[in-house]
């Protein structure tokens, strides 16, 4: 059936959207969405796409510097669903967050340490700022970190569990360090992203391109492709 | 905030934020504050439009005007280049990758009291009406000439030394008339006063060049546009900043910049909080007493429910109304984007009409400029003063930048955001360093 496996794509791969299609999907198709990150420092969020994106941990991850735009795609049946992922780079932490950054984010994963309670306050902070803010169509998804800790555990599995079903989050708790759901998390989140029609939402007409050396005019997907 | 930092920069205008990213690139410890809740000064692009409304005193929109967050309207207009310097840095620091671009569909030129597209090849320039028959091969002439010419190969320079014989003189080389100088030097070499005809030849032929060369990058215009407007711009080098470690604070009012020794800036007080630091990045409105006016802009906002008239339609345009033109000693600039650059609600236009103040009427300089727009729905002026720093800054480590001329695009801004970094920092901004970091980062 489905199946992850996490390889790195070249980055010209954004531009031949929809090239890949066929009548009967047997090459099936591609679509692209932006997925951002956000939960208080030290939660793990670049702990987490590093060990999605690379299959790596870093037991003294440093706060986020240098990377923070990853892309990665999950296979699902017919689809390839690549994401973009957007790093908070710190601008949240004094509540400089530029809009630019949930600027047509399709996906959200909202990222607790489950050793540390007030991490999870800070994450229902942002649930609700996504829910009033984003686009209504927006997935989010609730990720309950550094579940290896399970020992100092300071948030319960069935709070969470409650508080993710109440406002429609998908939810898991999830280790960086020794991969359990990492993969899981993004391929749910993959399924739950509408693959419909590029008709739909702002693909097609309304798109700009991006801009690269020696550019001969790339377009960047949308919403979805075909 | 109580830290030391290498650099703070204050304002988080365009040009401070490409600063402030070059030093986090260059492995300085930055700290980048703004008074406003908001990234971007005054280059920010207002959203939603109630609260562009709020800010002009204006009655709040009617519901013709579509969904308020639909809108995002600059208040400073400006184009991109497509081989500009603004791009190339863009490309080089990554930053592009978080922005989306259109071209801008047409550039016009105001002639005799009407517009014509501005020329740019040899087949546009005989078919152009801007000209007579013979005065169309001069200038065809003139162009092959400038495609050809290279400045490091003075065979292509054919008898002419650009560098010490001046435009008039290459002008006359060719025969061109007063009228087709006109437009070469303002809509092509895009100058906004005739003082180059007595300079060096050799800049106003590298600006042809670089029209042309952003012609060929995308077609239809030279110029490209944001989506979402220029606000994203400013964001855009913030977020590579932080990226590179550089601590953001918005909403942070600046009470007091903290002199030491020799009158050299030691930090800025907040409250009472200092953060500490060895310079100081910062825009005019920062620092009142170490800048002085050198000139106004008026920039009027026009909201529009049509296209501009005889630019077939045009999405987007950027029309110049050279100076003699209208009898000015400067030009005037229009701009026009719309929702498909998703910066206004379905069918929805925004006019933009800018110069450099003359008079003491500066509504009435830019007449010529609003009557092309034809019918507006919603008018919003400002006139503002713009500043230059009194001194370069070495002494006091306070590097100001200037505040946004009328040019309508970011050539000067690249210029100026260059040289604080090279006078601030004693060097030149070394690209290479980014460029290994990105390819990590990528692969
Ligand atoms: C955490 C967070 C904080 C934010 N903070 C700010 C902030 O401080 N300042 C700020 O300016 N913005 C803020 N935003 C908003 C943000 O900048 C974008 O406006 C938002 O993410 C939507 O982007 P978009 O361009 O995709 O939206 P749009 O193009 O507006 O569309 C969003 C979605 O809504 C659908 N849609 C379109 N029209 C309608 C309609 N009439 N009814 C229902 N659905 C419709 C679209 O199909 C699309 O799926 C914030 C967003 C988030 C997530
Ligand atoms: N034991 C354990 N440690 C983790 C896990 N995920 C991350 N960490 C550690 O937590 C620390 C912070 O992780 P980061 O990924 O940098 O956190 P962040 O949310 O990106 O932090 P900022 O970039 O500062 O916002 C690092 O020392 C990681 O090694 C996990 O699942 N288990
Ligand atoms: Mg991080």
């Amino acid at each position: 059936m489905e199946h992850t496996e996490p390889h790195s794509t070249e980055p010209e791969m954004a531009n031949r959207q929809g090239a890949a299609q066929r009548p009967n999907g047997a090459q099936g198709k591609i679509c692209q969405f932006k997925l951002v990150l956000l939960g208080e420092s030290a939660v793990g969020k670049s702990s987490l796409v590093l060990r999605f994106v690379k299959g790596q941990f870093h037991e003294y991850q440093e706060s986020t510097i240098g990377a923070a735009f990853l892309t990665q795609t999950v296979c699902l049946d017919d689809t390839t669903v690549k994401f973009e992922i957007w790093d908070t780079a710190g601008q949240e932490r004094y509540h400089s967050l530029a809009p630019m950054y949930y600027r047509g984010a399709q996906a959200a994963i909202v990222v607790y340490d489950i050793t540390n309670q007030d991490t999870f306050g800070r994450a229902k902070t942002w649930v609700k700022e996504l829910q009033r803010q984003a686009s209504p169509t927006i997935v989010i998804a609730l990720a309950g970190n550094k579940q290896d800790l399970a020992n100092k555990r300071m948030v319960e599995y069935e709070e969470a569990q409650t508080y993710a079903e109440e406002n429609g989050l998908l939810f898991m708790e999830t280790s960086a360090k020794t991969a359990l759901n990492v993969n899981d998390i993004f391929l749910a989140i993959a399924k739950k992203l509408p693959k419909y029609d590029q008709n739909q939402g702002q693909s097609g007409q309304g798109q700009g391109r991006r801009l690269a050396e020696g550019d001969q005019g790339a377009k960047t997907p949308g919403n979805c492709c075909k | 905030m109580d830290e030391e930092y290498d650099a703070i920069v204050l304002g988080t205008g365009l040009k401070e934020c490409i600063i402030s990213g070059m030093l986090s690139v260059s492995g300085k410890k930055v700290l980048h504050v703004d008074r406003n809740k908001y990234y971007g000064g005054e280059s920010a692009s207002i959203c939603p439009l109630e609260e562009l409304f709020t800010k002009f005193g204006a009655n709040a929109p009617d519901e013709s005007y579509g969904r308020g967050r639909d809108w995002n309207v600059d208040l400073i207009p400006k184009f991109l280049m497509a081989n500009g310097s603004l791009v190339k840095l863009l490309i080089h620091t990554g930053v592009t990758r978080y922005l989306e671009f259109k071209s801008v569909e047409g550039s016009y030129v105001f002639k005799g009291g009407k517009i014509a597209k501005v020329p740019v090849d040899q087949k546009e320039a005989l078919a152009s009406d801007l000209m007579g028959m013979f005065e169309k091969r001069r200038f065809r002439n003139f162009l092959t000439y400038v495609q050809d010419f290279m400045q490091d190969d003075p065979k292509t320079w054919k008898d002419f030394d650009p560098t010490t014989q001046n435009m008039t003189a290459l002008y006359e080389k060719f025969g061109l008339d007063k009228n087709t100088q006109d437009f070469t030097g303002h809509a092509l070499a895009l100058y906004r006063d005739d003082d180059y005809l007595n300079r060096p030849a050799l800049d106003t032929i590298t600006r042809i060049k670089l029209y042309s060369d952003s012609l060929a990058k995308y077609g239809k215009s030279p110029y490209l546009y944001p989506m979402y407007g220029l606000g994203e711009l400013p964001q855009g080098f913030a977020r590579l900043s932080a990226i590179y470690g550089g601590t953001y604070m918005l909403d942070k009012p600046i009470d007091e910049i903290v002199l030491g020794e020799g009158g050299r800036a030691v930090g800025v007080r907040s409250g009472n909080e200092i953060a500490k630091c060895k310079q100081i990045y910062c825009d005019p409105t920062y620092v009142p007493d170490r800048v002085r006016k050198k000139g106004k802009v008026i920039r009027c906002i026009c909201l529009l429910d049509h296209p501009i008239s005889n630019t077939k339609d045009a999405l987007s345009t950027q029309i110049i109304i050279p100076q003699k033109q209208v009898g000015r000693n400067s030009d005037i600039y229009v701009s026009l984007v719309s929702h498909t650059h998703q910066v206004a609600a379905k069918g929805w236009f925004i006019g933009m009409v800018s110069t450099t103040v003359e008079t003491d009427n500066p509504e009435n300089e830019i007449k010529p400029g609003l009557d092309l727009l034809g019918p507006v729905r919603q008018k919003f002026v400002s006139v503002s003063d713009y500043y230059e720093p009194i001194d370069d800054g070495l002494q006091s480590q306070i590097f100001i930048s200037q505040s946004y001329d009328a040019t309508s695009h970011f050539e000067s801004t690249c210029l100026d955001v260059l040289d604080i970094f090279k006078r601030g920092t004693g060097e030149e901004f070394d690209f290479s360093k980014i460029k290994r970091d990105l390819d990590l980062e990528e692969q």
